[in-house]
C-alpha cells in the first residue's frame, strides 16, 4: 500500500477538483484544506518509508515490463520539489480562499493543476512528461485568462501557443530518442546513453529538447511571454507561476540534461552563459518598468537565471546553492506577489509612482514587504543571501564572473529602491482602506517567518535536504553586512540620479517587446546554435 | 510515405510560425507542425508486411504499437490546444477588433 503513495499524490487532487466542480454548494472548496493535510501526512510517511525500503522509488503501473510500462520514479530531487509543491499550494489556497470564494471553477483548475504538476514531477517517462507539461500549459492559460480581462486574453493566447510549440520541439527530440532506444523510460535510456551519445540523431534530439526547456524557463532570448503572462494574472496566480510553475524547466534540466544525458558536450558552459545573460537582461528590463507586477515578473527572469548559473556547475556547493535558490525564490517571490495583490487592491493602481505612504496605510503588510525586499536583494540573515552566496562560491576567484554577479545584485537593489519608495510619503489620492482578511495575512506572515528561519538555520536544513554538510562552507561573516550596506547605498544613489530621471534609453527599454513571430524565429536560432554546439557536423 | 515529405511539412509550418503576423495563421502553423510530427513518428513506426500486434504466436513480424498509442494522445492534446487558442482568439477579436500580433500586444 505504501508503495502507491505517489499515485495518490497525483489522483487525490484531481479527484477533489472534480468534487469541487460537481457539488453545487457554497464553500465546497474548503475541501482543499483536508486535501493538503492528507498530502502532507502522506508525504512524511513516504519519506520515512523510502529510507526503510529504497526500492520503492520506482513505481510500475500495471505490472508490465518497465521498458514499455508507464513508470514513476522518485529520488531526492523530486522529493524536495514535491514537498515545495504541497507547501506552496497550501499557501495559495489559504490566500485565495476568501478573495475568490465565489469562483468555483477557479478552485477546480487550481486543484487540478496541483495533481498534474505533482505527476509531472514524478513521471519517469519522456512522453508522459510531454503530456503533463502540455496539460500544465493548458490549465495555466485558463487561470491566466480567468477574469477575461483584455490584457490577460492576449497574454494567455501567446503563452499557450509558445508553450505548445516548445513542447512540440521537445516531442520531436523524444521521438528521435525512441528511434534510437526503443523505450521511453528515463532510467533505461540513462544506462545506455554513454554508448550512443556520439550519434548524430542523439545530438539533434538533445538540441531540440534543450530548446524547449529554454522557452519553458523563459531564459533570454525567449523570455518575452513571461512578463506579460505573470504580470496580468491575478496576484495569487502570479505568485504560483513565478514561484513554482516556471521552475518545471529547471527541474527538467536537472532530470534530462544532468541526469539522463549526463551533462554532455560541455553544455554546462553554455548554460552558465545563458544564466548570466538571463540574470543581466532581466534586471536591466526590470529597471525600466513602472508597473509593480511587471517589475516583479522581470525579476523572475533574472532570478531564474541565477538558479541556472548555480545548476550549470553540475555538482558541488554552487550546484546545491542553485537548487536551494529554487526554494528560496519560491518563498520570497511568492511573498512579493501576494503583497502586491493586497497593495493593488487597496490603491486600485499598479503604477509604482502613484503608490505612496504604505507604512501608514498598511503597516503589517509593509513590514512583510521590507522582509521580502531584503531577502530578494540578498541581505544577510535572510534566505536569499544564503543561496546567493553559495551560487557564487565556484567563481569567487574569477574576477569577471564575480563582478557580473555583483552587478546583477546591485541592479536588483536599484530596481527595488523604486518599490521601497512606496513605503514613504503620503498617499497621493485618498485610498479606501481595506483590511486584508486574516486568510491573506497568515500565509504571507508564514512565508516571511520562513525566510528568516532558512536564513538563520540554514545548516541543519542543508543537512536535512541535501545530506550535505554546509559547515565547511563559509557563508556568513561580518564583512558581508558591510558589503550589503555599501551595495544598498550605491544602488539607491544610482536609482535617484540615473533611473529616476527617466532618460530616453530607459523609455525605449520599457516599450521594447519581442513579438510572437520573432520569438519563433529566435527559437529556431537557439536550436541551430545548440545543435552546432553539440558538434553534429 | 517518404519521411522527407513529413520533414518538408514541418519546415513549412516553422516558416509559417516565423512569418505569420496573425493569431489564426499562427494557430494553423502550430497545428501543421504537430501534424508533420505525427506523420514522421508514424512513419518511423511502420513496417511493410507487418501485422497488427493483437494475435499471439504468429511468426510474421508485428508492427511496434507504441508510436500509434503515443500519437493518438498527441492528436488529442493538439486538438485541445488548438480549440482553446481559437476560443481565446475569438474573445481577443471581440475586444480589439483585430487579431494581428502587432495590434494586440502593446
Amino acid at each position: 500500500m505504501n508503495g502507491l503513495i505517489p499515485v495518490i499524490f497525483m489522483f487525490l487532487p484531481i479527484f477533489v477538483a472534480l468534487i469541487i466542480y460537481l457539488v453545487k454548494r457554497p464553500f465546497i472548496h474548503i475541501l482543499v484544506f483536508p486535501l493538503q493535510v492528507i498530502l502532507a501526512v502522506l508525504y512524511v510517511l513516504f519519506v520515512i518509508d523510502l529510507q526503510r525500503f529504497p526500492e520503492q522509488n520506482l513505481i510500475v503501473f500495471g505490472g508490465w515490463d518497465p521498458s514499455i510500462a508507464i513508470t514513476f520514479y522518485i529520488d531526492a530531487t523530486n522529493l524536495i520539489f514535491i514537498g515545495l509543491t504541497i507547501f506552496f499550494w497550501f499557501i495559495i489556497y489559504y490566500y485565495s480562499f476568501k478573495s475568490n470564494y465565489l469562483e468555483k471553477k477557479f478552485f477546480f483548475f487550481l486543484t487540478f493543476l496541483e495533481g498534474v504538476f505533482l505527476a509531472a514531477l514524478m513521471s519517469n517517462d519522456l512522453f508522459n512528461l510531454f503530456v503533463y507539461v502540455e496539460l500544465i500549459a493548458l490549465i495555466v492559460t485558463l487561470l491566466i485568462t480567468y477574469k477575461k480581462v483584455e490584457n490577460a486574453l492576449k497574454a494567455g493566447v501567446q503563452y499557450l501557443l509558445l508553450s505548445s510549440v516548445a513542447a512540440m520541439f521537445y516531442l520531436i527530440g523524444v521521438l528521435f530518442l525512441y528511434y534510437v532506444f526503443g523505450t521511453l523510460n528515463i532510467q533505461i535510456i540513462k544506462e545506455g546513453m554513454a554508448e550512443v551519445i556520439d550519434y548524430r540523431i542523439v545530438k539533434l534530439a538533445y538540441g531540440l529538447m534543450m530548446t524547449g526547456f529554454v522557452l519553458k524557463g523563459a531564459f533570454v532570448p525567449l523570455y518575452s511571454w513571461l512578463p506579460k503572462a505573470h504580470g496580468v494574472a491575478q496576484s495569487s496566480i502570479s505568485a504560483l507561476l513565478s514561484g513554482l510553475i516556471v521552475k518545471i524547466a529547471l527541474y527538467l534540466i536537472i532530470r534530462i540534461h544532468h541526469d539522463m544525458f549526463g551533462s554532455p558536450f560541455g553544455f554546462n558552459d553554455v548554460l552558465l552563459f545563458l544564466g548570466f545573460l538571463s540574470a543581466l537582461v532581466g534586471v536591466i528590463f526590470a529597471l525600466s518598468q513602472k508597473d509593480i507586477k511587471q517589475i516583479l515578473a522581470y525579476h523572475t527572469i533574472s532570478q531564474v537565471g541565477l538558479m541556472l548559473i548555480g545548476l550549470s556547475f553540475g555538482s558541488g556547493v554552487s550546484y546545491i546553492g542553485g537548487f536551494f535558490h529554487i526554494l528560496n525564490h519560491a518563498i520570497f517571490k511568492g511573498l512579493l506577489f501576494l503583497i502586491a495583490g493586497v497593495i493593488i487592491k487597496v490603491y486600485q493602481t499598479k503604477k509604482v509612482n502613484d503608490i505612496r505612504g504604505l507604512f501608514t496605510v498598511l503597516p503589517w503588510t509593509s513590514l512583510l514587504l521590507v522582509i521580502a525586499m531584503l531577502s530578494i536583494t540578498g541581505a544577510p540573515m535572510l534566505n536569499g543571501f544564503v543561496s546567493k552566496t553559495m551560487i557564487k562560491y565556484a567563481f569567487n576567484d574569477n574576477l569577471i564572473l564575480f563582478t557580473l554577479f555583483q552587478l546583477i545584485n546591485i541592479g536588483t537593489i536599484v530596481s527595488f529602491s523604486k518599490v521601497a519608495l512606496m513605503l514613504f510619503g503620503k498617499p497621493l489620492a485618498p485610498v479606501k482602506v481595506f483590511h486584508a482578511s486574516l486568510t491573506q495575512h497568515i500565509p504571507m506572515t508564514l512565508l516571511a517567518i520562513l525566510s528568516f528561519i532558512i536564513g538563520i538555520f540554514y545548516q541543519p536544513i542543508f543537512q536535512f535536504l541535501f545530506s550535505f554538510a554546509a559547515y565547511n562552507t563559509h557563508v556568513f561573516d561580518f564583512l558581508s553586512i558591510i558589503d550589503y550596506v555599501v551595495y544598498v547605498s550605491i544602488g539607491f544613489n544610482v536609482y535617484l540620479f540615473i533611473i529616476k530621471k527617466d532618460f530616453a534609453p530607459i523609455k525605449w527599454l520599457r516599450q521594447f517587446y519581442i513579438q510572437f513571430p520573432t520569438v519563433n524565429y529566435l527559437m529556431l536560432v537557439v536550436l541551430i546554435t545548440f545543435v552546432l554546439f553539440t558538434g553534429v557536423f | 510515405m517518404n519521411p522527407i515529405l513529413t520533414v518538408i511539412v514541418m519546415l513549412v509550418a516553422i516558416y509559417g510560425l516565423i512569418s505569420s503576423t496573425n493569431i489564426i495563421k499562427s494557430v494553423f502553423s502550430a497545428t501543421m507542425l504537430e501534424s508533420g510530427l505525427i506523420l514522421l513518428f508514424l512513419n518511423l513506426g511502420t513496417l511493410n508486411g507487418g501485422i497488427i500486434p493483437i494475435f499471439e504466436g504468429v511468426s510474421i513480424a508485428i508492427v511496434d504499437p507504441i508510436p500509434q498509442a503515443l500519437m493518438i494522445t498527441t492528436i488529442v492534446i493538439g486538438s485541445t490546444v488548438t480549440s482553446l487558442a481559437l476560443i481565446i482568439s475569438i474573445k481577443v477579436f471581440h475586444n480589439n477588433g483585430s487579431i494581428e500580433w502587432k495590434d494586440i500586444i502593446s
